[in-house]
């Protein structure tokens, strides 16, 4: 069985393919949700950055996402197993209808980490290296360059593009 | 238990970020940093039913309060 360092590593590839896979398809990076968002993606560009990557970190921080829902059902897993975890994903809903966001993308997101994490809870994970995983997975892309991290987004956002068709 | 070391010394890092990015609106991914981390924190601190909860809460609070702040910088109700 894998040390815990090198399970937290393995766990924050896996919430960052959960969660960036899931922003993108649900068009997070095409436009920001409230004006906000806007704003941010603007100074992202100002900085060097792209505008749709921008948007996609300004959608983050203005509303729970696909991200906050992997946390959160990281965490419901750890509290309480697999109810936990569809628990949070009801209170990420909760959350995107306070934050005036659809919520699609957090409560899909949350559901499908849900089932992510208590698959690898069987599998010898604990719930706590998801938990510090996805810690490390957010930070890799809004708290060490925006300029790169939102310029990787626009990338993965004209794939998405080219596979199911512009929007 | 690296685990809890871990997510504290990225929320140090994070706001070691906030205090020295100068544009206000570039602070604010560094501060959602910090919220992720301290949620994590709360429910690595205390574990139990409740907790999640708890740890929602601060979540969703922290989300408003950014989306309010960036939204009143970025001038108020107008459309984008």
């Amino acid at each position: 069985m894998l040390d815990e360092p090198a399970r937290i590593l393995v766990a924050a590839a896996l919430c960052w393919i959960n969660f960036v896979a899931i922003d993108v398809f649900f068009r997070l990076p095409e436009s920001g949700g409230v004006c906000g968002a806007t704003a941010i993606a603007e100074e992202v560009e100002k900085g060097g950055g792209n505008l749709h990557g921008g948007f996609m970190l300004g959608n983050i921080v203005s509303s729970p996402d696909a991200s906050a829902g992997t946390l959160l059902a990281a965490c419901g897993v750890y509290c309480a197993g697999l109810p936990g975890g569809l628990f949070a994903a009801l209170l990420v809903y909760i959350g995107n209808r306070i934050c005036y966001d659809p919520g699609y993308a957090g409560t899909t997101g949350a559901i499908t980490a849900t089932f992510l994490v208590f698959g690898m809870t069987q599998l010898g994970f604990a719930a706590t290296d998801f938990i510090a995983g996805m810690v490390i997975a957010i930070f890799t892309l809004q708290g060490i360059s925006h300029v790169h991290s939102s310029r990787l987004i626009a990338r993965l956002w004209e794939i998405r593009n080219r596979l199911l068709g512009e929007p | 238990m690296i685990a809890i070391y871990l997510c504290a010394a990225i929320a140090v890092y994070a706001a070691l970020r906030v205090v020295t990015e100068r544009n206000t609106m570039r602070k604010l991914p560094f501060f959602n940093v910090i919220s992720f981390a301290v949620t994590a924190i709360i429910v690595l601190l205390l574990p139990g039913p409740i907790t999640i909860l708890a740890a929602a809460a601060y979540f969703v609070g922290s989300t408003l309060e950014s989306n309010a702040i960036a939204s009143t910088w970025a001038g108020g109700m107008k459309k984008p």
